[in-house]
């Protein structure tokens, strides 16, 4: 059965195929010499009907006191090509395998180690899934067809060659009337397939809007029945899916049909191969087992043909695979630490922005001209509404960006020209997401501080509150989590987080406080911690609770990205600005 | 996956065709060696040209003839292939979308969404590869068999020999990497999982500065990976040369054997070839058969996640027609109902009762898992009370007929959820029937009004899948503007203004006011602050109703409200609170 064809196609061929090729340099000598194995089994394969035929040759020329010597002799000398060419490709499979192998390993480490070298505002710009498909998707693309494609193509191309030569050995009569159908199937196939193609790419897009539309009424399934718009969201799905049953349809029939049609080809030259060949043997002018060779050579004739169309197609998806995955190792990454970057011998924590200026898009400045002075100890509250831009302050302090023009000063050393690990390792981060890896609870809660003894992770869990929530998990410090694992709330998750946070002892902290998915004695729990948390550390916080908010030294209240007004709770509410409004409304409603 | 056979009943005469057509393309296709064998025997070796020109005319009918029923037989089956997924996915689609919600939790979208097209396509064309190799292969086994049987019977055993040897290899390779598969698959899925662990734990890998160490788990894995996979693929690659080599070995044999024949009987000379053929047919068809086995377990997993939706139960049954006779005041009346989901012992909801009047607003709040949003789900009956009644307007919501009591409730769910069409479309889709003043009177009262007037296009502008083409807060108001534009009798709204900002909320709020003043208005709410002027408040913790009253009653008497309160408001806000509840 025909597989549909690829609709997909690379962008830059020429570039990706240098990339590619250069990739593979390494394995160059191991390449070459499995395309020559692949070429030396399709040559001794090719042999085979020939010797079949001058069996035959044999016994009906010494017929009927049959020389089964010479016959014998013929019989192990195709045996032993035979097992040549099983040899052959098999170790020719096993290059290719362990080149290809090996090559996908290296782009898997490669994909892995670019993600983590690339700024944060790729993955800000990019959706994961994306990224995601690259190493699941692309990477497999490129294995299987590496491992495939290339001496597939080679041996096959050797394989046409090895058979009209063959064939011309024969007769050149009979071999040019096998020739002349080759345009015509060419073209018939040609035909058909760009017929089959103009349906394969309305039911692409057809199944893309169908998939667009299952998608959004399933995640709207709650509106849909609150309307009772059940009927008209299945007659609208229907109406979809009929079109796309019919181009679907339409597209499988036309590119079955180059099936008969170079099946009808090939038993036309048959047929024709067979009674032309028929008369030629009786006027002597070829023999019986030349002809018995020559039919098995014309049906497999058409094979290598339609084989190669069908590999060209498989390595455009190829291509377009590698294409995404080159360019994405090509990204920009991080820019490298400074070679000679300062250190901070004994950490007071005092922070200060001079005229720190941050756009995410070089156009609408995020922050501007902003300067604080924060003193060892602080606490920083953050505040606005949803999608004010808080997060780009921790993103400044991290360094996950880096601000147009100002600089931040840690204790007076510019954090720009010290190494971006020596900046987060001063910060401990606890974020609304609570991440954590699949692994052991021991094992995240180690994540900051990989020295840290157990009794250290005790100590901090008990610190943080975290204790009772890990000791009722059956295995305890061993019990395995995962990203989606349900046996911990999503509140528990952000006590193990604080935990792991203070596992690190960090001299200054980050914390977003979460509002949302917390139930009362869980939240009451990591405020506590929370607290413990930013005691004597100069501290960021994101912060949503009142308490927090007055408790700090210094409140930064953003506005459309804006920071609109700095100050201690006291003096904000004097100003009567728009920390007032939102203070009043929010919190004293 | 032999479940979903029943899908094709519709198709049955289409299939039939199909297996016909395929029946006499297979059966045509194998006459020609034995022609062949006929054209050598007679007509070559006795030099009989006319012979030769008449044989090789019907071959070339046959040829013809065989062409045409693989067109039919590819016709057929495309047009039975797509419409075996189209009803399949109509099934699903249909049967997603009637059921009930409490039982859809259990699926995300996405998987949802999988299942309907990505898993149907997997069966679909694994049903027709076995709808096609299932006739094919045993047709071509069969009809070989006999057609080589008698062009040279004494030569049967290479039949048997051939047959053995492929299925002997292909068992023994198999057995031998199936069970290496699974680790690999394993493997695999590991190497996935640490990638999305990568990606989307970026920002605390940087934070702890961790990034080697998971450089070097990855690595670990895909070196384990790839050696799984080289050694899998070494034991793979085995196969093809193997295959190769039987196929050809058998040949020669033909070949030889034939020749030693051939002093019993000169007819072995065309014979041979044609059998060598036959022997080459039978051979594949097992092959074939064995890859089927092969692919099958694939198909399997996609037909049995198909399966588990199809089958699931939960399905509402409503009545056809209103029983009662409602009354005049909306009201929303709990009386002792208690809900659970399916197969769960624990009680999401307990013994909940309380009267939700016209013209008042009834608050619910609680923290997360109290069950409020179960709460209101059991009003339009997307799950069904396990106990208790439920009545809308005085009647049982079990007595309403569907369209009688949607038509009754207005729901703005916490996410702006829009559906593609235009900003009209999604205003008056619980209402077909507005008119412009309605829909447009619905926007101005949700403040969407402003925004839409400045949208290219206004009421007729694009909403893209999802309503991805505008703001949350934006989402949040045609949602509301589609709730108002149905003039419900009650409203509810799972804490649907956490997207807006403050002035517009209040300006929405006061603009709701004539709007639901006849209504019967059920809020979730997290804050206290946008509850604290209802009629009625309702504190729920652990599914339980655990204080009923005003906000200043709760206050007091409540020790849940208190510590709801406590949390979100400072300790000098709380006593002045506390001090006017006791005034």
């Amino acid at each position: 059965m025909p597989k549909a064809q690829k609709v997909e196609k690379p962008k830059h061929f020429k570039k990706t195929l240098k990339i590619l090729v250069s990739s593979l340099k390494k394995y160059g000598w191991a390449i070459l010499a499995a395309v020559i194995l692949s070429i030396g089994a399709a040559v001794v394969g090719i042999f085979i009907p020939r010797i079949l035929g001058d069996m035959t040759n044999i016994a009906v020329s010494t017929y009927p006191e049959i020389d089964f010597g010479a016959i014998a002799g013929k019989v192990w000398l195709t045996v032993g090509l035979l097992l040549m060419a099983g040899v052959l490709s098999y170790i020719e499979g096993v290059i290719l395998t362990i080149v290809s192998a090996r090559w996908t390993e290296n782009l898997r480490n490669q994909i892995i180690d670019k993600i983590n070298r690339l700024p944060i505002s790729y993955f800000d710009k990019h959706k994961y899934g994306d990224t995601l498909s690259l190493m699941t998707n692309d990477v497999d693309v490129l294995a299987t067809s590496l491992s495939q494609q290339i001496t597939n193509l080679t041996s096959h191309i050797a394989t046409l060659i090895g058979v009209v030569v063959m064939m011309l050995t024969i007769s050149v009569p009979l071999s040019l009337v096998a020739f002349i159908t080759l345009p015509i199937s060419l073209v018939v196939i040609g035909k058909i397939t760009k017929f089959a193609q103009k349906y394969f790419v309305e039911r692409q897009k057809i199944l893309g809007e169908l998939d667009g539309r299952i998608e959004e009424d399933y995640s709207g399934e709650l509106v849909i029945k609150a309307n009772s718009y059940e009927q008209t969201a299945i007659e609208t799905f229907n109406d979809v899916n009929n079109e796309l049953a019919r181009a679907a349809g339409k597209a499988q029939f036309y590119s079955t049909l180059s099936f008969p049609a170079t099946h009808i080809i090939t038993n036309l030259i048959y047929v024709a191969v067979a009674a032309l060949g028929g008369v030629f043997v009786v006027e002597g002018k070829i023999t019986i087992g030349g002809i018995q060779a020559f039919i098995q050579y014309v049906s497999s004739f058409n094979h290598p043909i339609t084989e190669i169309a069908q590999t060209m197609s498989t390595m455009q998806g190829m291509f377009a695979s590698a294409e995404r995955v080159f360019d994405f190792l090509a990204e920009e990454e991080e820019e490298a630490d400074p070679e000679s970057s300062l250190v901070i011998e004994k950490m007071r924590g005092a922070v200060e922005f001079h005229d720190v200026c941050f756009s995410y898009d070089k156009k609408t400045p995020v922050i501007k001209n902003f300067s604080a002075k924060i003193e060892p100890g602080m606490q920083v509250a953050i505040v606005g509404p949803t999608g004010a831009g808080k997060t780009t302050m921790i993103n400044l302090l991290m360094r996950f960006y880096e601000p147009d023009s100002g600089y931040i000063t840690i204790d007076g050393v510019p954090i720009r020209e010290m190494k971006r690990a020596d900046v987060r390792k001063m910060f401990g981060m606890v974020l609304q997401d609570t991440w954590l890896f699949s692994g052991t609870v021991e094992e995240n809660l180690r994540y900051g501080r990989h020295a840290a003894t157990l009794e250290d992770i005790k100590k901090a869990s008990r610190a943080s509150n975290a204790y009772h929530v890990i000791e009722a998990l059956p295995k305890a410090y061993k019990a395995e989590i995962s990203e989606d694992s349900d046996n911990i709330s999503a509140g528990e998750k952000q006590l193990i987080t604080i935990a792991r946070a203070m596992v690190a002892e960090p001299p200054m902290m980050i914390l977003d406080e979460a509002t949302s998915n917390v139930d009362t004695r869980t939240e009451q729990l990591i405020q506590e911690s929370f607290e413990k948390l930013t005691k004597k550390r100069t501290s960021f916080v994101i912060a949503h609770r009142l308490s927090t908010i007055r408790n700090s030294d210094l409140i930064l209240v953003m506005k459309d990205g804006n920071i609109v007004e700095q100050g201690n709770h006291n003096e904000l509410l004097k100003l009567n600005g728009f920390y007032a409004e939102l203070y009043n409304s929010q919190f004293a409603g | 996956m032999f479940k979903l056979f029943r899908f094709l009943k519709p198709y049955w005469w289409q299939t039939v065709l199909l297996i016909t057509a395929t029946a006499v393309q297979v059966y045509t296709t194998l006459q020609l060696p034995a022609l062949t064998a006929d054209i050598i025997n007679n007509g070559i070796v006795t030099g009989n040209i006319d012979y030769i020109l008449q044989v090789g005319i019907n071959m070339m009918l046959l040829a013809l003839l065989s062409a045409v029923c693989s067109i039919v037989s590819g016709f057929f089956s495309a047009r039975v292939g797509a419409s075996f997924s189209k009803d399949v996915r109509a099934a699903i689609f249909t049967k997603i979308i009637n059921l009930n919600l409490a039982d859809l939790k259990n699926f995300n979208t996405a998987s949802l969404t999988n299942r309907t097209t990505n898993d149907v396509n997997q069966v679909q064309q694994t049903m027709m590869m076995m709808l096609s190799m299932m006739i094919r292969a045993p047709l071509f086994c069969i009809i070989s068999l006999v057609m080589a049987l008698k062009v040279a019977p004494d030569m049967s055993w290479i039949i048997v020999l051939g047959v053995i040897t492929i299925l002997g290899t292909t068992i023994s390779i198999m057995s031998f990497v199936v069970p290496k598969f699974k680790i690999f698959q394993k493997l695999l899925d590991r190497i996935t999982l640490l990638t999305r662990e990568n990606l989307t734990g970026l920002r605390v890998i940087r934070a702890f500065n961790n990034e080697r160490i998971e450089k070097r788990k990855f690595e670990k894995t895909n070196d384990d990976l790839t050696r799984i996979m080289i050694f899998v693929d070494k034991v793979m690659k085995l196969m093809n040369p193997i295959i190769n080599f039987v196929m050809n070995g058998a040949t020669l044999l033909c070949t030889f054997i034939g020749i030693t024949l051939l002093t019993k009987d000169f007819a072995y000379l065309g014979n041979m070839s044609a059998f060598a053929q036959y022997v080459t047919h039978v051979m594949m068809s097992f092959l074939m058969l064995s890859m089927f086995f092969v692919m099958l377990p694939r198909a399997n997993v996609s037909a049995g996640r198909i399966n588990e939706v199809l089958k699931m139960p939960g399905e509402i049954h409503w009545k056809e027609k209103t029983h009662g006779v409602p009354e005049k005041l909306p009201s929303v009346e709990f009386r002792n109902v208690d809900f659970s989901y399916d197969g769960a012992e624990e009680k999401v909801l307990e013994n909940v009762s309380f009267v939700a009047k016209a013209g008042e607003t009834t608050a619910f709040i609680g923290s997360t898992g109290s069950g409020k949003s179960t709460l209101i789900n059991l009003v339009p009956r997307f799950y069904e009370a396990t106990a208790g009644e439920v009545l809308v307007n005085g009647i049982n919501i079990r007595d309403y007929a569907k369209e009688d009591l949607m038509t009754k409730i207005g729901l703005v769910p916490q996410k702006g959820l829009l559906f593609s069409g235009t900003v009209k479309s999604n205003i008056i889709f619980g209402a077909p029937e507005a008119t412009d003043k309605q829909m447009k009177k619905a926007a101005k009262i949700a403040q969407a009004a402003n925004f839409i007037e400045k949208l290219p296009g206004k009421y007729n502008a694009r909403i893209a899948q999802g309503g991805s083409n505008v703001s949350g807060g934006q989402k949040q108001r045609l949602s509301i503007a589609r709730a108002i534009c149905k003039n419900p009798d009650i409203y509810i709204f799972d804490d649907s203004f956490s997207a807006l900002d403050m002035k517009t909320d209040a300006k929405l709020r006061q603009a709701l006011e004539p709007v639901t003043r006849d209504a019967a208005v059920l809020i979730v709410a997290q804050r206290v602050s946008t509850i604290k002027n209802a009629e009625q408040i309702i504190v729920l913790d652990s599914g339980k109703v655990v204080g009923k009253g005003k906000h200043l009653e709760l206050l007091k008497k409540c020790k849940v409200y208190q510590g709801i309160v406590k949390s979100q408001l400072s300790d000098q806000e709380f006593e002045k609170e506390m001090k006017e509840a006791y005034a």
